[in-house]
């Protein structure tokens, strides 16, 4: 039988979350005296607050789930059958002035068997010190669990991230993890997704937005051990200024993982000439059933479209930002947790209009 | 209403419009026939603003008002819309959310309030109505893997909503079954007042049988080299473009 919690909190207290302006665009970068409580008290009560890469408090209310902390590794734990509706927040704060300059987060979440968990990184940044802000996270499903995760890295761009994902699914088990790339100077990320038992399944989604000298990377894979199984990858990118973004997308389907369905698609739209952004996708087949695609897109802005929209009465800068935003929409459509797609739109636009406003003649 | 004189445009260093003049009155509704690249398109994609195309003589004035140094949106605003021949497709855009923030810039740009959006989603719905078609477009992304004849159906509901002062309909009849001929025209009727005007691009007498034009041009080569009343599209029809390059040259 399936046990419940009550919802840690309602979606939609999350989804009122009073989040600065996205990018650390100089005029969105808080106040010196910003500190990490006032940070936090914008975010719900009950998520977990790591500071330069150390949680402080595990004793925060997440009923139902085994939370501790042992050697700066936070360890979380979804019991068996454990169907978790509410959110379990994350939220990386470096408070770059009050640090050693870099910081170490490692989370180990495991999921067992049947249980259902949401959860949410977000990282975010204070001060004017030079960072570099690394997280590793470990992530296990059993049997049949299932995870929607979000992330949600929205540093000040003269701070630099790297992170990676490290995610074991299986069977049956499902992955749904979306991730949004709005600021940081240089970023990676790293999602290795390893489809070990038999009916597992992951979508693996994400938006990336960079402008000025940002340099934002994305670097999947998705490792087909058995079959049936099915992997879903579809990254967005955006790129103004100088910026230089990088995805790569790998699907490996190992000997023997009959029945495997990888596909993996990437859409990018340059809106500066000196923009950059460098796409590899690469499928590695070594079973015979397989059904596998993959796309690449890249471009301007259409300027059929934007001409068509002007003719329309709306002004150059409303038809850009509508088609930036329906371009980035797509991402936030097939994000997770449906409740909170409308408060994301809102951050998304902030960041689009800041792009565009970088871009102006 | 809309008055050209002389216009002289070029596109990729060819000239396509060469000395072309046409006069609009309000209340008219002129019919632009003329063989395939005679400059129909050109004509009205200029008409609307698309500064792909470079003018190197002639004026074009709306109610006194040069046209040229325009943006499209400042054209749309005074009234000007324009009817794509091939309607862009814009994913993720939602169709209707375009309809009210276009019809909220003209009411804007006229001094009006923004329309609420109950007032909204019932115009619009009176408006699919009268062109039979589908509530279910509206939530649908721009013209997004719409059929042909459903494109060009948008297009006319979007001029229903707007209701411009002047449209320019470039060929919204072809690619259209029967049942959409007669609702488009339905649209383009409902829209005739005496204070509007209509130029319709067309290939077809067909158009003109639902839509009675006071005025009939054919464009050849940049130029109008013949006017008349609905009987020349008849005599058109009859006897193709040969007819009158070979009166031309007589
Ligand atoms: N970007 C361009 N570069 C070069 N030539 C162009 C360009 N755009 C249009 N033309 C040319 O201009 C001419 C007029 O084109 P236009 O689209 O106005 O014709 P039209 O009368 O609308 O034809 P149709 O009946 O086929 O729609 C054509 O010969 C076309 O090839
Ligand atoms: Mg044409």
């Amino acid at each position: 039988m399936n046990q419940r919690t009550t919802p840690l909190q309602s979606i939609d207290t999350l989804g009122a979350m009073a989040l600065d302006a996205p990018g650390g665009q100089p005029s969105v970068t808080p106040p010196a005296d910003a500190t990490v409580a006032a940070i936090a008290s914008q975010f719900p009560a009950n998520w977990l607050v790591i500071r330069n890469g150390k949680a402080s408090d595990v004793a925060a209310q997440l009923p139902g789930l085994n939370v501790a902390l042992t050697q700066d590794v936070l360890s979380i734990q979804v019991p068996a059958q454990l169907v978790h509706d509410g959110i379990v927040g994350l939220l990386f704060i470096d408070d770059t002035e009050n640090g050693a300059g870099m910081s170490h987060a490692r989370v180990v979440i495991e999921l067992q068997a049947g249980s259902a968990v949401n959860i949410i990184e977000y990282h975010s940044t204070i001060g004017n010190a030079m960072h570099h802000a690394h997280c590793a996270m470990e992530l296990s499903l059993a049997a049949g669990a299932r995870c929607n995760f979000i992330r949600f890295q929205d540093r000040q761009t003269q701070h630099d991230q790297t992170g990676s994902l490290t995610a074991t699914l299986d069977m049956d088990s499902q992955l749904h993890h979306t991730a949004f790339d709005l600021g940081g100077n240089v970023v990676r990320n790293e999602l290795n997704i390893k489809l070990a038992g038999a009916g597992a399944m992951t979508c693996l989604y994400g938006l990336f937005m960079a402008g000025g000298d940002q340099h934002v990377e994305n670097h999947s894979r998705v490792d087909h051990l058995v079959g049936p199984a099915s992997s879903e990858q579809e990254y967005r990118g955006i790129a103004a200024g100088a910026s230089r973004c990088v995805w790569r997308g790998v699907a490996v389907v190992h000997r023997g993982a009959d029945g495997t369905n990888a596909s993996q698609a990437n859409h990018n739209l340059l809106l500066s000439a000196a923009a950059i952004i460098d796409a590899t996708p690469q499928l590695e087949i070594y079973a015979d059933d397989v059904k596998a695609s993959h796309g690449t897109t890249f471009g301007g802005l259409d300027q059929n479209a934007l001409f068509y929209l002007r003719t329309r009465g709306l002004d150059d800068a409303a038809a850009r930002r509508l088609l930036i935003g329906a371009h980035a929409g797509k991402i936030v459509a097939r994000s997770p947790l449906p409740a909170l797609q409308a408060r994301i739109s809102e951050i998304v636009a902030q960041r689009v209009a800041t792009l565009i406003a970088e871009e102006a003649p | 209403m809309l008055e050209i004189n002389d216009l002289h445009a070029s596109v990729g260093g060819s000239e396509i419009l060469r000395g072309l003049s046409l006069s609009v009155r309000a209340g008219e509704v002129h019919a632009i026939m003329g063989p395939n690249g005679s400059g129909k398109s050109t004509l009205a994609q200029l008409i609307a603003g698309n500064d792909a195309y470079t003018v190197s003589r002639g004026t074009v004035e709306l109610d006194g008002e040069d046209l040229l140094p325009l943006s499209p949106e400042e054209r749309a605003r005074r009234g000007i819309f324009l009817g794509f021949q091939y309607p862009v497709e814009i994913p993720g855009v939602n169709n209707a959310y375009l309809l009210k923030a276009a019809l909220n810039a003209r009411r804007k740009y006229a001094g009006l309030s923004e329309i609420d959006a109950f007032e909204f989603l019932k115009l619009a719905r009176d408006k699919m109505a009268m062109l039979n078609m589908d509530p279910k477009f509206l939530n649908r992304g721009v013209n997004e893997g719409f059929s042909g004849g459903e494109k060009k159906r948008n297009e006319i509901l979007q001029m229903a909503i707007l209701e411009p002062r002047l449209a320019v309909l470039d060929e919204t009849d072809s690619g259209l079954d029967i049942d959409a001929l007669r609702a488009v025209a339905n649209g383009v009727n409902a829209l005739r007042d005496p204070d509007r005007a209509i130029i319709l691009v067309t290939h077809y007498q067909r158009l003109l049988d639902y839509i009675e034009p006071d005025h009939v041009h054919v464009l050849s080569e940049g130029r109008i080299v013949r006017s008349g009343d609905k009987s020349l599209a008849l005599q058109l029809e009859e006897k193709g473009y040969d007819w009158l390059r070979e009166a031309a040259s007589a």
